[in-house]
């Protein structure tokens, strides 16, 4: 958790996460997402993936994890936006990692990302957080 | 002259959608359910106790659009991406009402195909009557 104002182009403690397909399925059973492309592999190449996918909000959950573990309870989290560009596949670590762009009276914006093994950002995204 | 004439194809069958609500889907905000959700997540932070991380949302809504029509196009769904906007932190307890609108459609020729593009707005309404969270969803179907 921080504890002194945030420097612009501070980073955020990396979160590395290592996702089983067994906690796709438990993801799917908490967010009712039970598209198939998440948990059964013949279904996922069927429709032309490489084998079953992270959900693309589970890695939303995962950078919202990042910034509110940084950012502590007292702070607020007022936007958070994330565009999912690649694909991550469960028994390959996904790297969330985050910048402070700007901060301006008690509000930092910052750049949030997920990175596969061979650094390509899998997921891009902001967020403004009201730091009281 | 042929008298055949073609109908509206699928994209503008869907295009003539836009405005299209989703249905309400009320919940009753349980312990347990936001425990499951951080747990899949791997969250263990114990202010999830009481209080919903902040995707939990996605968790009281269709993640893409229920429209039948949707599926006449392409194999697959694909999440493009979610801007989420918080207003009012959501507490276990808590009775939150979704209610979701197709706000736009349209196609893209990406590399390999045609590309369609479902945008969804989804309200999250409290018990108060007060926007917890606004979540713009972008959908597609490859």
């Amino acid at each position: 958790m921080i504890t002194t104002p945030p420097q612009v182009g501070q980073e955020l403690p990396e979160l590395v996460k290592h996702t089983t397909t067994r906690q796709l399925v438990q993801y799917a059973g908490a967010s009712g997402d039970f598209y198939e492309i998440h948990y059964d592999q013949e279904y996922a190449r069927s429709t032309g993936l490489p084998g079953v996918i992270l959900h693309g909000l589970l890695k939303a959950g995962f950078l919202a994890q990042l910034i509110t573990s940084w950012a502590g309870a007292q702070a607020r989290l007022k936007t958070f936006d994330v565009s999912y560009r690649g694909l991550d596949q469960p028994g390959r670590p996904c790297r969330c990692r985050g910048v402070v762009k700007s901060v301006e009276g008690s509000t930092a914006e910052l750049e949030i990302w997920t990175e596969d093994p061979e650094g390509n950002r899998t997921t891009l995204g902001n967020a403004t957080v009201e730091l009281t | 002259m042929s008298g055949a004439v073609s109908g509206p194809t699928v994209v503008e069958r869907l295009k003539a959608k836009v405005g299209w609500k989703g249905g309400e889907r009320v919940t009753v905000v349980e312990a347990g359910q936001v425990r499951r959700f951080c747990d899949a997540i791997g969250d263990a932070d114990p202010r999830w106790r009481d209080e919903a991380p902040p995707t939990f949302v996605v968790a009281l809504a269709s993640e893409t659009p229920q429209l039948p029509e949707a599926l006449d196009y392409g194999k697959g769904w694909l999440n493009g991406g979610d801007r989420f906007e918080y207003l009012e932190p959501i507490h276990v307890g808590d009775t939150i009402t979704a209610r979701s609108t197709l706000v736009d459609v349209y196609e893209k020729q990406g590399s390999s195909g045609g590309l369609l593009f479902l945008i969804m707005d989804t309200e999250y309404v409290n018990q108060h009557g007060r926007v917890a969270v606004r979540l713009r969803g972008t959908r597609i179907r490859r």
